[in-house]
């Protein structure tokens, strides 16, 4: 083990578990909020079985608009609202407010896509059976597109991580935070390039089980 | 068992059905024919309320489809089996699941529903592929596995749209040998839309033909036969050379 690592290794464990708590959160919230913005997205489009105009167009234009703000300007954006529901405006509690909003913009757009892969006439067999809703949604669309669901869902937490870098503007820590603050701003190259190397195997071995389960489930 | 009343249907301001009727009774197998764009799948979709109809009256089994709400039409295609030109089977579902869709739709209690599943599968002849996946199945085999999953429910009518069109002649003898025996020996009804004149003549007894969305006319017809095509390599040879003579290259 490399002296420096040895050195900042409090330090590195922190910012390590401040990334797994950021990213962490964007996953939960991608999941429990995103999966389902993303079905009603697909589901209220036209000719599908809840076509609904506002509720597409709305839904639409609000995840179009907070993809298109510069993350770091998002942050900033928010301070007040995230002031408002965790009572302060620093710490990685904070930082996970943004990236919980872009988690669920950006993977409810990946659930939209991969749902308009399903053949349409399997949704057919599923009217002509007589399904709900429910079970249109949770018989038929996430079964046929569950190995895309997870492929997006791999491409999202890779983003995640990414965007968690830059958290430390509102005091959110993370591994890229600590990069800048110890490698770069104290000249530390060494300890900079370990972090990056840390970040290399992380979406190394994200991707590698994203792209294994998918596969394993994929039976089409 | 089934009755179209003066239904309609337009996509965006083009009239593809137009004030249609036509009655099918019970244990018939009922053939509509005619060009391709004249209206056939559409008026076959009629009957399940896949297409609302902007005007008409659709019943089915004594129900008017059209003033059901929901959750009743919901219970009334639980009756009504449908199956498709390119099988529409859940891909990422065995066999065994498939057919066990329906089941779970009607809240058919899990021990029964593996008994059912078993039985329609036996019916169809591929008890045997239960684990397969549809990936793994020849067109014929996931045709069957439809006819099956359409079955569970005991259906009271049979819709096929197209389902033999991407069958091979083997293949489609023995399919039309299915659908034949789920309407002999389960007394199903069942109405076949399909464009190649050979499926409907051969196991029909009523036909109607359809021309740019209108119902030319109806006939009834004395089914031919499935004509029954060999496998083996000699019967092709035979039937290229039938009218010609033979001259090996
Ligand atoms: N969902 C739809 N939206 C717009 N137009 C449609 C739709 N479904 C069918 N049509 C049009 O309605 C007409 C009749 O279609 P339909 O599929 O009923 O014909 P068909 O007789 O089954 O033809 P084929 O033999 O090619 O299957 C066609 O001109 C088709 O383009
Ligand atoms: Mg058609």
């Amino acid at each position: 083990m490399p002296e420096i690592l040895v050195q900042y290794q409090a330090e590195i464990w922190t910012a390590i578990i401040e990334t797994f708590v950021m990213v962490g959160v964007s996953i939960v919230a991608a999941v429990l909020i995103g999966l389902p913005v993303g079905t009603l997205l697909f589901l209220c489009r036209k000719g599908k079985i809840l076509e609904n105009p506002f509720v597409f167009s709305v839904l639409n234009l609000l995840v179009n608009t907070i993809r298109s703000f510069p993350f770091l300007l998002l942050v900033v954006f928010l301070i007040p609202f995230t002031r408002l529901i965790i009572g302060t405006a620093i710490g990685t509690a904070v930082a996970t407010v943004p990236l919980s909003i872009i988690a669920i913009a950006h993977y409810s757009r990946l659930v939209e896509q991969s749902l308009l892969d399903v053949p349409k006439g399997v949704m057919e067999a599923a009217i002509s059976m007589g399904a709900s809703v429910k079970d249109i949604i949770f018989k038929f669309l996430f079964v046929e597109a569950r190995s895309g669901l997870v492929l997006g869902l791999t491409t999202s937490i890779i983003s995640f991580i990414s965007y968690s870098t830059i958290m430390g503007v509102v005091g959110g820590g993370g591994i890229g935070d600590f990069a800048i603050r110890y490698g770069y701003q104290q000249f530390k190259t060494d300890l900079m390039i370990y972090m990056i190397v840390i970040m290399v195997i992380l979406v190394q071995l994200i991707q590698f089980t994203g792209t294994t389960v998918s596969r394993i489930i994929d039976k089409r | 068992m089934i009755h179209l009343h003066k239904v309609s249907k337009s996509f965006s301001h083009f009239q593809v059905i137009k004030s249609a009727s036509l009655t099918i009774d019970k244990g018939e197998i009922y053939g509509i024919i005619g060009a391709s764009g004249a209206g056939k799948s559409t008026l076959l979709r009629l009957m399940n309320l896949l297409e609302t109809p902007d005007e008409g009256q659709v019943e089915v089994n004594g129900q008017d489809l059209t003033k059901l709400n929901s959750k009743k039409l919901r219970q009334a295609r639980q009756s009504i089996g449908m199956i498709f030109q390119h099988f529409n089977l859940v891909a990422n579902k065995t066999v065994y699941d498939n057919v066990a869709i329906p089941l779970e739709l009607a809240k058919v209690p899990r021990q029964e529903r593996r008994n059912r599943v078993v039985e329609c599968l036996q019916f169809v002849g591929l008890e045997s592929l239960l684990d397969k996946f549809p990936a793994e199945l020849s067109g014929g085999q996931k045709q069957r596995v439809a006819i099956a999953r359409a079955l569970a429910n005991h259906p009271q009518v049979l819709l096929c749209d197209e389902p033999t069109s991407s069958l091979d002649p083997n293949t489609t003898a023995e399919i039309l040998g299915v659908l034949e025996n789920v309407n002999k020996s389960l007394g199903v009804t069942i109405v076949i839309v399909s464009h190649e004149m050979e499926v409907i003549k051969s196991i029909c007894n009523r036909v109607t033909v359809m021309a740019n969305g209108e119902i030319y006319d109806t006939v009834s017809i004395e089914p031919e036969g499935i004509k029954q095509l060999s496998k083996r390599p000699n019967w092709f040879i035979e039937q290229l050379i039938k009218d010609g003579e033979k001259s090996h290259a």
